[in-house]
């Protein structure tokens, strides 16, 4: 039984739903884990930190169909200063649409940086709808999903697990909508101002 | 519109007689990384909250409906700078999803129809150059690529094929 360092790549990192991904992993992690946000100045901090981790948890959102400049960031800085002693390290990703698959690319890369700097690649959990699920009925999903993630990093039984809420992508289309008129509202802005084709 | 982007700095000449051109080069600007906060859709649609140089850069992407993007290539992905431009782009798109070949994307605002070359530089070997393909056969859904090529190269060819690309616009 090893120890997992979380690490969460999110651009909007303290208010993000990697944060709120992050917590629910640490409920199902029975070895404790310690949590940390990357931020602008704190890379070679964390890096001096991982060598006492058994396995490294990136948590990140999908950003322009790849990993955030925020993580591309940290993992260059990684490099320069990579651990004495290197942990497995896995990915808990989600992306907006409710294709999980697009989260696929993201993988790669870690798993590219991984090969190139002599990491083990752990496990990947690949979330489609992830911006909403866990304000809906579907949160179970989610949960569960991710239980079986964790258990997998306890016992070093690495594996590929994926969940999306279970909708049509045209219901899901309507239902995302909405979800974007109400954030809307809640600064004034109108459906119609969000729909303008005006650019700056 | 034909619009040049580039993640270093270029010793090409470009004839601009036309006036059809914009030539960026990135490493001259100021651009922070994007905070996720989703303002340019929720609060100023259309328009990025950080008054930066990205607000420069993306209404040429938008109206670019030819595009060289030139960018050194990290873990199969842009590397940091064209990475930090395309992220503060979101503003050309709409927070609403819409359907594209079957799977779900953003709806676009006024974004036109692109002919894309993505020039990738490095010391790029057969897992990264795989991994990038992938990822622009992605971006052409989400960055309305009507059509594009990648073009795998060594730094020391980049100006040479740069120049080798932007001549077949002239013809």
């Amino acid at each position: 039984m090893g120890k997992v360092m979380i690490l969460n790549a999110s651009p909007r990192a303290p208010r993000s739903n990697s944060k709120r991904y992050a917590e629910i992993f640490s409920k199902y992690d029975p070895s404790g884990c310690e949590y940390y946000n990357i931020t602008k100045s704190n890379h070679k901090d964390l890096c001096a930190k991982i060598e006492a981790f058994s396995d490294v948890l990136f948590v990140f959102p999908l950003y322009v169909d790849g990993i955030p400049s925020t993580l591309l960031q940290f993992l260059k800085t990684l490099e320069d200063h990579a651990p004495r002693s290197k942990p497995v390290i896995s990915v808990l990703i989600n992306c907006g649409f409710i294709e999980w698959e697009q989260n696929d690319v993201a993988i790669s890369m870690i798993k590219l940086f991984c090969g190139q700097n002599g990491y083990a690649f752990g496990s990947a959990l690949s979330i489609g709808s992830g911006e909403a699920i866990l304000d809906t009925p579907f949160k179970f999903l989610a949960d569960k999903k991710i239980k079986k993630f964790a258990a997998s990093i306890d016992k070093q039984k690495y594996g590929s697990f994926h969940t999306a809420m279970p909708l049509t992508k045209r219901v899901y289309i309507n239902a995302s909508t909405d979800y974007w008129i109400r954030y809307g509202k809640k600064n004034g802005i109108t459906r119609e101002q969000m729909e303008s084709m005006k650019i700056e | 519109m034909k619009l040049i982007l580039s993640d270093r700095a270029l010793n090409i000449s470009i004839d601009n007689s036309s006036g059809t051109i914009q030539y960026i080069d990135l490493t001259q600007l100021n651009i922070s990384n994007c905070t996720g906060c989703f303002g340019c859709w929720t609060k100023t649609p259309g328009k990025c909250v950080i008054r930066d140089d990205a607000v420069k850069v993306y209404p040429y992407i938008a109206q670019s409906d030819t595009l060289l993007y030139i960018s050194r290539i990290k873990y199969g992905g842009y590397d940091t700078v064209m990475k930090t431009m395309l992220e503060r782009s979101i503003p050309v798109q709409q927070p609403f999803i819409r359907l594209v070949n079957g799977e779900t994307h953003h709806v676009q605002r006024d974004v036109a129809l692109k002919k894309a070359t993505i020039i990738a530089y490095g010391d790029i070997g057969s897992g990264e150059r795989d991994v990038f393909k992938k990822l622009v056969a992605r971006n052409a859904y989400n960055m309305n690529f009507d059509s594009y090529q990648v073009l795998f190269v060594r730094e020391k060819e980049l100006e040479q094929t740069v120049r080798m690309e932007v001549s077949k616009w002239e013809k």
